[in-house]
Order: structure tokens, then C-alpha cells, then sequence
């Protein structure tokens, strides 16, 4: 895999069969955003004129849209994001730590993508998993009670020359 | 249906159902403060400050949403809800930039208001302002988010009015404000600067741009635009002799409603031009001073005028004097200008401009439809089923009639366009059929006709009815081929097919642009519309369903009032030899012919609006006398002998007819600048000088003498807002005797061409112009927008000049040359280039053919086949 895929082309071969799978279909611009969230990792912005074009819907509204969910994003995110949970009992729990550790281990502040586009750091309001916290979701896996090691080994599984092994 | 009934503060009241507890309460007089509300807008509750208290449970509601239900009981104004209408609006005070000292909304801001009602002063609260940069960049619109409420006006009002799409909101919470696609700047979006959004908006965050120190308004007046064929309703500040400011009228009843176009609202700061006329001028008698006029006295000029014509008329017998008036006076000025023409020089050429313009076409649908055409309320458009738009680009014609479409488009309504250009509504056309640049339009026509016809697709009943002429019609349709008709005009016979089905048993409007007769074919096209009109039984007295986009404010008005070379007022035929006028290119042969040796021109700049300008200098040139009354300095008023300083729509009383036959009169707002008079006045001091009695001294004596010439306009003056009439005699649906007839189709002149000149050129108007431009590139604010007006050509044109992307061109016809930066245009099909109208000195129209109406073969003055070559 590229290591820069914000400098690879979009797939706009991809990007056409889900558009026009969705074409003119009444309720589907947020099935269409996430099949393009899933199947690209982000929407790319020049997908937003053809997505439009396709509804019948203007630009603009499309943007409204792919804007007001966290759930889509107009840059490209790293392979892995982390979702730290900051809701009440992981902050009871010492999620501050978690977070500051995070940070620390892999430099980035919050909604950064590392320059590698490994990772991107996120925090969310809860994930629902309270009885694990302090908690944070690495893609779709959860990880709960964490500890700085814990972290840290979690983390390494991860990082991309491990990964590549 | 049952009315609700309800009781709000112990009062009990009734509404129609469906109604919400705000408009139950504003029905009956009782006020509840709202920022989000408004009565052309679906409503969307989002500022929370209409909450009210249902007094059986104890909830609040935002009353905006909460439908009025049977017997419920809601109290406006307890002490705990205006506790919370404090705390809605000190929050959003804590956000709001403390600017109001030099905010340009001032009092009229609705925060401002609404928290000085409330009491609150000082918010008391951690100020969180929402750093935001000032975005004031283009010329027209000002935009400080920082002051936003987010009550998402401006954003519905884009959505739900103006139907573009430009805005919407982005992010949510705290970020949350409205942005354009990609938060670009409004110029670098596709907003069309139609202004209504800043019109709406309750606080500052959306201001006018002024190019300069203007003011603030002290009064507000409400009168008529002068720009285009909409007649929208404005009301203009004023801020001592100036009027600094437009926003559409609160009227409850208006073609424009809370909408407006770029000019309406933005353009009419030429009235403060520095080229407006002021004081009545004269030719100065000594050939070597540098001056080429010096002023003179009222008095002087205007018995000047009279002397003049009288002893040209004298000499040269009334046939060598020429009248051209204007489609931008009033109805009173022009009755009063064909009248000084016609009756006391008894000359018969009677003109304006605007009969190129769409007077003809006027004046022949009148005559076809028997008078049926004449009333045609845009609000009808949005009660339509299938709307059929034929060659027309409202979006910067009729920006307004445009609205309406769009609005019925997005409400169900089937949009079918055909037009070679993917217009702004070709885009958001259901179908949109595409003949190959220079195919014939009326062989689309003729073939949707036959494809009804043969598959008994149309109305029979109204047929039966209410059309004669069917059988030979029907007979006719045997020359049409519709498989051939679509192939020989690039159309795929499918998209007819689906044309004819969702026509098919459907309420079908027709739209056509002004120009439609500026083709070979031009007739036969208004022949195929007014065929597929009956055919679907779409024309009814109340509304004709035939829609003409009338390029200028008063087309209509000043073609009813007989400003036209062979109608009198009131549409009456003048026949016979010698007894018709000329239209205005034969008027520029006549006078290079020596046969016309005088004009009066009111409020028409010829040297913009004709085409071949250097021609038609020549010929002013060569006549012994010419009178221009106008309101700015123009080209054609140097060539004047007598300038006669006039007023602008704002500065003078008067009456137009829109293109839906809505006669609106309006009031001065401004006096006018200098010595300059309302036009009527200073013909009605012409009709003094030539020794008539006085009897026009009031705007009220010529509308007296108009209701009694012309019975269309019977009730001219009644009310501000009035429409033409029908008379009985000729309504169409009335007796057996007078009804539609069909118009047999005939075989279509073969389509011709030029090897020299194989481009077909379209002299479009542009949004920011009106048409030929004369008042619009005196406003301040449109000269700084700056537009270029790049030629628009497809990319096979492009290759075939032997051009990059962009660059300068050399644009020739059989009549004329211009040079033109040109710009790429991906969507254009071969062999068609796309010249903007208006800009330049409106050089674009020197390509055209002057007598191309004279001829039914040639083009007309919107259309020239040219050649481009690399410069």
C-alpha cells in the first residue's frame, strides 16, 4: 500500500458504482455518504458535485449533510482511528490520562491524522461500554480498561511496521 | 372545513385548519416575538422564541410549528415564558459581536428589537463570540457571520424562493453557519446575488455592499422596478434626496413576494449616477467651442422642440417625423407620446425599441389568441402540472418568472426545456430536449403536435369546444415526420415520446423567451406553441398559461398604449397604405434614405439597443433635428439637438403593465435629480408649446382619458395594483362564433448556412445587465463587479479556432466585427457561441442584422451567423 493515500487519485471507479447504484433512489444520500465513508474512508470533496447531481439535491445541501454527522469526513483519515471515550465514567476512570497518553505516543492532537495516514485520533462523547472504561475503539474493535501499558501494547499492534510483517 | 377554534390568553379566536398557534395569534392581533418566522417560509422553529404555554399541561411549544388543534387553550406572554425568551436571547447576545454601534442594520435589526422588548440590557453572561472573518469582497452582498442567529432564513429562503442552492448550513453546534459549497466566497459559488437572503435576515450578519458612503434610510417608499418585465414590487430608503437602499415590498400581494434579482435589489444605485441629466441642454450654435451642448431653460428647450418639428413638419410633411418612445416609460407617458405623434403631427411612425424587444411577438400572440394571451399571473405557474419552456433563459431575462418555475419544478411540478444551452433550467428540467444548434425549433414542435394527435394524446373536449380549424390541422400533421423531425434536429425521438407522456392529460404552461420570433422559423414556432396550447385545452380566461418573459418593465404596457408602428391604444390594427408607421430598422433606412428628417427619442439609447451602431449613428446624424429625453447620458443624446432631462420610475408618478398583465401604478419615492421632470410632465408642456389648452397638468387626467381609450384598462388607477381586462367583446369563451383556431403547420424554410460565417452566434442577456445595459453600467456596484462577458464556446469550437483555453478572439459577421475575451464552455455544442448582450457599449449586437425583423428569413437581432477567428 501507497504510504501517502491522501496523494493517491480518488477512486473514482468505486466512487461511480456507488452513485450510481444510489441514482435518483428517494432517501439515499446518507446510505450513499456511508457506502463512500466505508468503501473510500472519507468523501472526497470533488464527490460531492456527482453525489448531488445524481440526488437531484443542490451541492450545498449535500455538504449540510456530509458536515453535520462526525460519522463522515471530507479529509482522509489514517488506516486505523482511535476513538478515545471522554464520556462520564471513563472520565471518572482517568480517560484524561488515557487521552494525554495517546497523544504523547503517537503525536497528534485531537482530529489529526498522523503524516504516515496510519493513524487519526478522535475523541467521542461515549461508546457506550462504560463497564470497560476507561474505553477507546481502535476501527471496530474495543479496547477497556485501559492502563498507559495497555495503551501502549494496543497501540504497537497497530503500528504499521508490525503491521506489514 | 371546519374552522379551529382556540382559546390564546383566555381571547378565543378561530383559524383555518392546518393553521399554527402563531398564525392563529397574529390573525387576531396578538404579537409573539419570533426571528425565524416567516409567512413565505414553511416554518422551521428553530430560534425558540414563539414558545408558548399550553395551559392544560404546562408544556412549552414553539407555536411557529405547534398546529392550532380544537379547544386548546395557550397563553404568550406568563411570566415564565418571557423568562425564557430572555434567556434565548441573552444566549444568544453572549455570541453576538458587541457592534452594534457600527452596525449597519441598526434598529431594524429584529435582536436588537425583540431584546429591547424583553428588557434585556446587559446579558450577563461569559461573551463567546464565533470568530469569523468579514467577508465583503463582491460588490453586492456583506456578509459577518459572527453576527449569524442562525434562524436559517437566508438558507430556506435560497431552498424554498429562489430555488438556487447556493447556501446551506454547515457543521452543527456551535460551528454551525451557512455556507456556500466547498466555504468559498459568495462570488466563487453559484449564488446569483439576487440580494433576497440579505432582505430577510433579521440582524447584521447579511448587509448591502455600497461602493460608497450612502446613509441610512429615514423613510422607506414603496414603488415598481424598473428594470425587467417581472414588476416587482420594491420598497426604496431614502435618505434625504437619495435613495440609498431596496429591499422587495412588504405588500401582501406582489409578483416577487420576499424575493428579488440581482439588478432589482443592487443595480438601481445608477440613479445616483454622476451621468444622469439634470439640466434641459441645447446643441451649442458655435461650431469651435469645445462643448458640444450648453444648457437652457425649460422654456427655451421645449419651445425649441416645438418650433423645430412644427417647421419640419411644415417643409417636409408629417411623414418625414419619427416618435420613438420607450418599453421603460409608463403607460401615461407613452399614451401621451403617440398622441403628440399621431395627433398633432400626424406623423404614423410611432416606435419603440422594445418592438424587437417582444412587442412583436406580443402583438401577434394577442392577435392569434384573440386577446386570450393577456393575463397569465406567474402565481399560476406553480398550480401547473407540466411546464414546457421554449427557447427562454429566465435567469437573466426575467429572473423573477424564473423563481416561479423553479418554486413549481420543486413542488411536482414536470419541467420539460428545450433549448440547444443547458440553461439553469435545462439542469433541473425533467426532460430536456436538446435540437442541435441552428435545428429548427418548430420541427420539435410539430412533431410533439403529431405524436399527440396520432396517439389521441390530447384534450378533446377543449378541442371540441372551444377550437376550430382541427380537421384541417390534423390533415396537415400528415407532412410531419416525427422520426425524421427528431433526427434532423439531433433530438432522440424517445425524448418526444416521453415529452408527449408527461404532457399527456396534464395542466401544460408554456414559457418562451422574447426572442422567439428572431428565426427563420420564428413564426411557425409561436404557430406550434399556440397548436400544443389548444391541444391540451391549457388556455382558460383566467390564466392563459402562455407566457411571454418580457425583457423591460413595460413591453406590454407600451404596446396596449400604442407606442408600436401599427397599433393604435388598445391594440386596435391600423390598415391601410400610409397609415402604418415603420419599426425602427426601417426608421434608420428612412432617415439614411433622407425620407425622415427629424426623431423624438424618450427614453430609448438607439446607439445600444439597435444593432449596427455605427450605421444607425450615420443616419441620426444625417436627420436635421433630433429631441432625446432621457435620464442619463448616452451615446445617442450627443447626437442630440435638444436633451431633455426626464425622471426615473422613482422620481415620478406612473403606471406599467408586467408580462402577466398586471397594471401597477406607483408614486415618487426621490425628487429628481437637478431640473430634470417626470416625463409626462414635459410632454404635456410639449402639447402646451404647440398651442393645444392645457389639460394633462395631473397624472390623473391622462389615466381619466386612457380608461376611456382603451377598455383593457378600465380600472388603470383604481387600486395600486389592477389587471388588464378582457373585454367581452373579445373574450374567446364567450358566444359560438369566436373561438382558437389551429394554425395548420406548413413546411419549414430548409435551414440554411454560410460557409464564410459557420458559427451561429446567441446574443443572450446576462443576470447583472438589463438588456442592452444603458442604466445598469452606470450602477456603481455592477461597473465594480467587473464581468468581462467571456464568449462562451463548446470545446470542438474551441479546437477548431485553433485557440488555447482562454484567451481574445475576433468575433465577424456579415455585419459587423467585435473583439471578445472567450472562455470554454463544456456543455456547448458544436457550432454554437454564446456572446453576452450588454456589455462593452452592447457591442455584441453589432453582429446582428438591423433589418433582419424585415426579412422572415434572416435571424433578427439576437441571432448571426459569424466566424471567429484567433487574434
Amino acid at each position: 500500500m501507497d504510504s501517502n493515500p491522501s496523494h493517491q487519485p480518488i477512486d473514482w471507479k468505486t466512487l461511480t458504482e456507488i452513485i450510481e447504484a444510489h441514482r435518483t433512489r428517494k432517501w439515499s444520500l446518507i446510505p450513499m455518504l456511508q457506502a463512500v465513508q466505508e468503501a473510500i474512508g472519507y468523501i472526497p470533496p470533488e464527490a460531492i458535485e456527482p453525489i448531488a447531481d445524481a440526488l437531484n439535491m443542490q451541492p450545498a445541501e449535500v455538504q449540510g449533510v456530509v458536515t453535520f454527522y462526525a460519522g463522515f469526513s471530507l479529509k482522509p483519515k489514517g488506516k486505523c482511528v482511535l476513538k478515545v471515550c471522554r464520556g462520564t465514567a471513563c472520565h471518572v476512570k482517568g480517560s484524561r490520562s488515557i487521552l494525554r497518553h495517546v497523544k504523547n505516543e503517537l503525536d497528534l492532537e485531537e482530529g489529526e491524522t498522523s503524516a504516515d495516514y496510519q493513524f487519526t485520533l478522535e475523541t467521542v462523547a461515549c461508546l457506550g461500554a462504560c463497564f470497560l472504561a476507561p474505553t477507546m475503539m481502535v476501527n471496530r474493535d474495543y479496547f477497556g480498561k485501559l492502563n498507559p501499558t495497555k495503551v501502549t501494547s494496543v497501540l504497537g499492534q497497530y503500528r504499521k511496521n508490525r503491521e506489514d510483517d | 372545513m371546519e374552522s379551529i377554534v382556540l382559546n390564546i390568553n383566555g381571547q378565543k379566536v378561530s383559524c383555518p385548519p392546518g393553521a399554527s398557534i402563531y398564525e392563529a395569534a397574529e390573525k387576531n392581533g396578538i404579537r409573539i416575538p419570533t426571528l425565524c418566522y416567516h409567512p413565505e417560509l414553511k416554518p422551521h422553529g428553530a430560534c425558540r422564541m414563539c414558545l408558548v404555554e399550553d395551559e392544560a399541561s404546562g408544556r412549552l411549544m414553539a407555536s411557529c410549528v405547534t398546529p392550532a388543534a380544537q379547544g386548546m387553550s395557550v397563553l404568550t406572554h406568563t411570566p415564565r415564558i418571557i423568562n425564557h425568551r430572555r434567556n434565548i436571547v441573552r444566549l444568544m447576545m453572549a455570541e453576538h459581536p458587541e457592534s452594534c454601534i457600527v452596525c449597519n442594520k441598526g434598529n431594524r435589526c429584529e435582536l436588537r428589537q425583540i431584546a429591547a422588548n424583553l428588557g434585556v440590557g446587559e446579558y450577563g453572561l461569559y461573551p463567546m463570540p464565533n470568530p469569523i472573518p468579514f467577508e465583503q469582497l463582491n460588490p453586492f452582498i456583506t456578509r459577518d457571520l459572527t453576527k449569524c442567529i442562525l434562524c436559517g432564513k437566508c438558507i430556506r429562503a435560497d431552498h424554498e424562493l429562489v430555488v438556487t442552492g447556493a447556501i446551506d448550513y454547515n457543521h452543527r453546534g456551535f460551528k454551525s453557519r451557512p455556507a456556500t459549497l466547498y466555504e468559498r466566497p459568495l462570488e466563487d459559488s453559484i449564488c446569483t446575488f439576487c440580494g433576497t437572503c440579505v432582505s430577510i435576515c433579521p440582524t447584521g450578519a447579511l448587509g448591502t455592499k455600497n461602493t460608497r458612503y450612502a446613509g441610512t434610510p429615514e423613510i422607506e417608499m414603496d414603488s415598481i422596478c424598473g428594470f425587467c418585465g417581472a414588476g416587482c414590487s420594491l420598497t426604496m430608503g431614502v435618505a434625504g434626496r437619495t435613495i440609498v437602499d431596496v429591499n422587495p415590498s412588504r405588500r401582501k400581494v406582489s409578483v416577487n413576494g420576499a424575493t428579488l434579482c440581482m439588478r432589482g435589489h443592487f443595480a438601481n444605485d445608477f440613479l445616483n449616477s454622476p451621468d444622469r441629466l439634470t439640466l434641459p441642454m441645447v446643441r451649442n450654435t458655435d461650431p469651435s467651442a469645445k462643448e458640444m451642448h450648453i444648457t437652457a431653460e425649460w422654456d427655451e428647450a421645449i419651445s425649441l422642440v416645438a418650433s423645430r418639428l412644427s417647421d419640419i413638419r411644415r417643409t417636409h410633411g408629417p411623414q418625414s417625423l419619427a416618435f420613438i418612445g420607450s418599453s421603460k416609460c409608463s403607460n401615461e407617458e407613452n399614451y401621451l407620446f403617440q398622441k403628440i405623434a399621431r395627433e398633432i403631427f400626424a406623423t404614423p411612425h410611432v416606435m419603440s425599441a422594445g418592438w424587437e424587444g417582444g412587442q412583436r411577438l406580443l402583438a401577434k400572440l394577442d392577435d392569434k389568441t384573440l386577446g386570450a394571451c393577456r393575463v397569465s399571473p406567474l402565481a399560476d405557474l406553480e398550480k401547473s402540472e407540466v411546464i414546457l419552456v421554449v427557447n427562454a433563459d429566465p435567469e437573466s431575462s426575467v429572473p423573477v418568472a424564473g423563481y416561479h418555475i423553479k418554486r413549481a419544478a420543486r413542488n411536482g411540478a414536470r419541467l420539460i426545456v428545450i433549448d440547444a444551452v443547458q440553461t439553469d433550467l435545462a439542469r433541473r428540467a425533467a426532460l430536456w430536449i436538446k435540437p442541435n444548434p441552428g435545428a429548427s425549433t418548430a420541427a420539435v414542435l410539430q412533431a410533439l403536435a403529431s405524436l399527440m394527435v396520432t396517439d389521441n394524446h390530447y384534450h378533446q373536449g377543449f378541442v371540441e369546444q372551444f377550437c376550430s380549424n382541427f380537421k384541417p390541422f390534423k390533415a396537415s400533421l400528415s407532412i410531419i415526420r416525427p422520426d425524421q423531425a427528431a433526427a434532423q434536429s439531433g433530438v432522440p425521438l424517445k425524448s418526444l415520446k416521453t415529452a408527449v407522456d408527461l404532457i399527456n392529460g396534464k395542466k401544460t404552461a408554456f414559457v418562451m423567451g422574447a426572442n422567439l420570433l428572431d428565426s427563420p422559423d420564428g413564426e411557425q414556432t409561436l404557430d406550434a406553441i399556440l397548436n400544443l396550447c389548444f391541444l391540451t385545452g391549457g388556455i382558460g380566461l383566467k390564466s392563459s398559461g402562455l407566457y411571454v418573459l418580457a425583457p423591460e418593465n413595460n413591453l406590454a404596457g407600451a404596446l396596449d398604449m400604442g407606442t408600436a408602428p401599427d397599433l393604435l391604444p388598445g391594440l386596435v390594427k391600423i390598415s391601410g397604405d400610409g397609415k402604418r408607421g415603420i419599426d425602427p430598422g426601417a426608421f434608420i433606412e428612412a432617415a439614411e434614405a433622407g425620407k425622415i428628417k427629424a426623431v423624438y427619442i424618450m427614453g430609448e439609447n438607439l446607439l445600444r439597443s439597435l444593432p449596427q451602431q455605427d450605421r444607425v449613428a450615420a443616419a441620426l446624424k444625417k436627420l436635421e433635428f433630433v429631441v432625446v429625453q432621457d435620464i442619463v447620458r448616452n451615446r445617442t443624446s450627443e447626437l442630440a439637438h435638444v436633451i431633455l432631462p426626464g425622471a426615473a420610475v422613482y422620481e415620478k408618478h406612473g403606471s406599467f403593465t408586467n408580462m402577466e398583465g398586471r397594471i401597477q401604478t406607483f408614486a415618487p419615492v426621490a425628487p429628481p435629480p437637478g431640473k430634470a421632470r417626470p416625463d409626462w410632465e414635459i410632454l404635456s408642456q410639449i402639447i402646451r408649446a404647440m398651442g393645444y389648452p392645457e389639460q394633462y397638468q395631473s397624472i390623473e387626467k391622462i389615466r381619466q382619458e386612457i380608461r376611456h381609450a382603451v377598455p383593457m384598462y378600465q380600472r388603470l388607477g383604481n387600486h395600486y395594483q389592477e389587471w388588464v381586462r378582457n373585454t367581452e367583446a373579445g373574450s374567446p369563451f364567450s358566444g359560438d362564433a369566436a373561438r382558437f383556431s389551429f394554425f395548420p403547420v406548413s413546411a419549414l424554410p430548409p435551414s440554411a448556412s454560410d460557409p464564410d460565417y459557420p458559427l451561429l452566434a446567441q446574443i443572450r442577456p446576462v443576470r447583472y445587465h438589463l438588456g442592452s445595459g444603458t442604466r445598469t453600467s452606470r450602477s456603481g456596484r455592477v461597473q465594480a463587479y467587473g464581468k468581462k462577458g467571456e464568449i462562451e464556446l463548446g470545446p470542438e469550437t474551441i479546437r477548431s479556432i485553433g485557440v488555447n483555453g482562454s484567451g481574445r478572439v475576433r468575433v465577424i459577421s456579415r455585419f459587423g466585427a467585435i473583439e471578445r475575451e472567450f472562455k470554454e464552455n463544456l456543455k456547448l455544442p458544436e457550432g454554437l457561441a454564446l456572446i453576452p448582450m450588454a456589455l462593452n457599449r452592447n457591442d455584441a449586437l453589432n453582429l446582428a442584422d438591423l433589418m433582419g425583423n424585415s426579412d422572415a428569413k434572416a435571424l433578427g437581432w439576437t441571432v448571426s451567423r459569424v466566424r471567429i477567428e484567433k487574434i
